[in-house]
């Protein structure tokens, strides 16, 4: 973790004030403007001001917010405690069906379903963190890639989307999804939930992160053996590591529903529990910052593609129909640059780029 | 428990402890007193290191027990130990480098803290309180009595090795220990960084406001036969004299065991 550094002539008082996040009158300013962005220019100026473009400007936010959702659970997991964890999509998908589910056959309220996601994919991430006890390494890949089969393509796809007799997709009849008074029908709607569920996520991991839990899992990673001499039971904290992880992942797979209003086996797939992988890979691992900057590239970049090929179509009309292809390789290819030239993500690069203007003029 | 009326706090009875059929620890006995420095000296590969992990419970020996303060201790694991108040430091330095000072120091007071999953993840309320009076009392007890102030928030994979040995002691002591077991603390450090860490284990062992009993490993002859109260040395997994250091400075087998490099029981560091 980076050391803050502070403008010269501020002092703290207190240990409190040392260990605030906000620590200058300039950041707190900057995460006001930041609010201001999320919460009033973004979602309610821009369709206004750019009527072309501004509902599919808020549709690509909630993409990128489902994106850090759905990555913040592997960046916690990867990042901080050092587990790995390839089959996430699985606990996304635990999420998705929870709320449906609860929604659907018990009436239960869309804001409690949420927690009840989180509960169970966090208890069932737990059960696949068990062999993370014993085994290390190859073994726990193939471990965590079980999770994905064994979840989606088995549990889910073999059972719990016949319940019914729905077949494979379980849609959400509209009035549904309802935040007390208020129905989530639009995207609109959908962004501002996007952003409460971040928010509320990111500071909910960044406190974890201040406390002994947050610090117990960065011993684990970085020395299991000094962790445990100093009186960490890595055991449980792996597990709780599990349990948190998949916990996020829930929140996302409840929150994936409100945007397409149905639930269904294909919408976790395994390229996406790589993609998320990719996600943090790219922003930087143990940054949750990087979750954000990571998931903003991961969802910008094929946007921003698709608009590059667009005009190509009539000389190769293949790249559109292949864009998929295209897409994922764009992936692939990002991913390998990141690891050679920027390993430590774009996080690093933002943090320096601060550094950069906060010692600018003087910047040699 | 006859053995815990006279003060014993920590026994090793008979363990013996091979890797791949090579005996490392052949039958090891050594009694600690409560509050005292007690050291084990003894040749490279004598199984000092061995014997270390055996205690705070890395190694778990193939035979004989481990008693602390009369109770049973063979098959606690190491967070267990820590939990009755077992802390340690490394010959080869364990600390979290990428993390600060005050967070590797952090680390060490996990047992002291509580906040879990719910309160930690909230934060201000409980959590919040705890780790503002938790920094007070790093500040206060650890920082100042160590001198580490001016690098309190420096990343410790930068520090010089010395500072970094200095920083692992501060991390083991701020587990509050009740024993605090030392594998080779002053091994390269230089002359002045060696008497100050004597000075800091004598501080914690005789400061009325802690009294912790130590466990010392250390090949400085000068530093352990000024500073122990008690001396056990072992050779090939052996122990062969156990004493006073003056006992011990005069003990023909140990003597013996050091033949060859005879001036290391005397003055040297490596
Ligand atoms: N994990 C292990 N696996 C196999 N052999 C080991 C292991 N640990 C120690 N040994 C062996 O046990 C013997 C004692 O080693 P130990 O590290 O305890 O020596 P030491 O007394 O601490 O020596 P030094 O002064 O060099 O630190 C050595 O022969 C060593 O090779
Ligand atoms: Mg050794």
């Amino acid at each position: 973790m980076a050391t803050m550094r502070l403008p010269s002539g501020t002092y703290h008082q207190t240990y409190q004030q040392d260990q605030a996040w906000w620590q200058t009158r300039f950041v707190w300013l900057r995460m006001i403007g930041l609010l201001f962005i999320l919460l009033v220019f973004i979602p309610l100026w821009m369709p206004v001001l750019f009527p072309d473009i501004g509902l599919y400007v808020v549709s690509v936010a909630n993409l990128i917010g489902y994106t850090i959702l759905s990555a913040m659970g592997v960046q916690l997991l990867i990042g901080y405690a050092g587990q790995l964890t390839l089959g996430h999509s699985a606990f996304i998908a635990v999420g998705g069906y929870t709320s449906a589910i609860c929604m659907l056959m018990f009436g239960i309220p869309y804001p409690i379903t949420i927690i009840l996601a989180a509960l169970t994919a966090g208890l069932w991430s737990m059960l696949f963190g068990l062999p993370s006890v014993r085994v290390k390494g190859y073994y726990l890949i193939m471990t965590t890639m079980a999770a994905q089969f064994i979840t989606v393509d088995f549990i889910i796809t073999q059972y719990v989307a016949q319940i019914g007799g729905r077949g494979q997709a379980f849609s959400i009849p509209p009035g549904t999804i309802t935040f007390g008074p208020i129905e989530i029908d639009n995207d609109i709607k959908v962004y501002y939930l996007m952003i409460a569920l971040v928010i509320a996520c990111m500071v909910f991991v960044g406190n974890l992160l201040r406390t002994r839990v947050g610090r117990a899992w960065l011993a684990i990673r970085d020395n299991d053996i000094a962790a445990e001499v100093l009186g960490v039971n890595v055991v449980r904290y792996k597990l709780a590591a599990y349990f948190v992880g998949g916990a996020l992942g829930g929140i996302a797979g409840s929150f994936w529903i409100t945007s397409i209003y149905a639930v269904s086996p294909e919408h976790f797939t395994w390229s996406w529990s790589l993609w998320v992988v990719g996600v943090i890979l790219i922003g930087g691992v143990g940054s949750l910052y990087g979750t954000v900057f990571g998931a903003m590239f991961m969802t910008l970049v094929p946007e921003i593609l698709r608009f590059a090929v667009a005009p190509l179509q009539p000389v190769f009309p293949q790249l559109m129909t292949n864009f998929q292809f295209l897409k994922e390789s764009v992936f692939g290819l990002s991913i390998v640059l990141f690891l050679l030239y920027e390993p430590k993500g774009l996080a690093y690069r933002w943090w320096q780029i601060k550094n950069y203007l906060h010692l600018w003029p003087f910047s040699y | 428990m006859p053995d815990h009326d006279d003060g014993v706090q920590l026994q090793v009875q008979n363990v013996y402890m091979a890797f791949g059929g090579v005996g490392a620890l052949k039958g090891i006995h050594l009694r600690v007193r409560q509050g005292e420095i007690f050291s084990i000296i003894g040749p490279n590969g004598a199984g000092k290191t061995v014997m270390l992990n055996c205690i705070s419970g890395l190694y778990k020996p193939q035979r004989g027990k481990i008693l602390f303060e009369g109770k049973d201790i063979t098959s606690l694991r190491p967070y267990q130990r820590a939990r009755l108040g077992f802390s340690r430091t490394f010959q080869k330095i364990e600390l979290f480098r990428g993390m600060t000072v005050l967070d590797n120091i952090r680390l060490g007071r996990h047992l002291h803290l509580h906040a879990n999953l719910w309160s930690g993840g909230l934060y201000f309320g409980r959590a919040e309180r705890e780790e503002i009076a938790n920094r007070e009392f790093i500040e206060r007890e650890i920082i100042d009595l160590l001198e580490i102030t001016h690098i309190r928030n420096q990343v410790v994979g930068m520090l010089p090795y010395g500072l970094q040995k200095r920083v692992e002691l501060a991390r083991a002591l701020a587990l509050q220990p009740r024993l605090l077991i030392l594998d080779e603390p002053m091994a390269g450090l230089t002359l002045e960084e060696v008497e100050d860490m004597a000075r800091f284990i004598l501080d914690v062992n005789e400061d009325p406001k802690w009294r912790v009993t130590c466990i010392l490993v250390e090949h400085d002859m000068g530093v352990v036969m000024d500073i122990s109260h008690q001396v056990a040395v072992l050779n090939f997994g052996e122990k062969i004299a156990d004493g006073k250091p003056d006992e011990i400075q005069r003990d023909e087998r140990v003597h013996h065991a050091y033949l060859g490099e005879k001036e290391d029981l005397y003055v040297t560091r490596r």
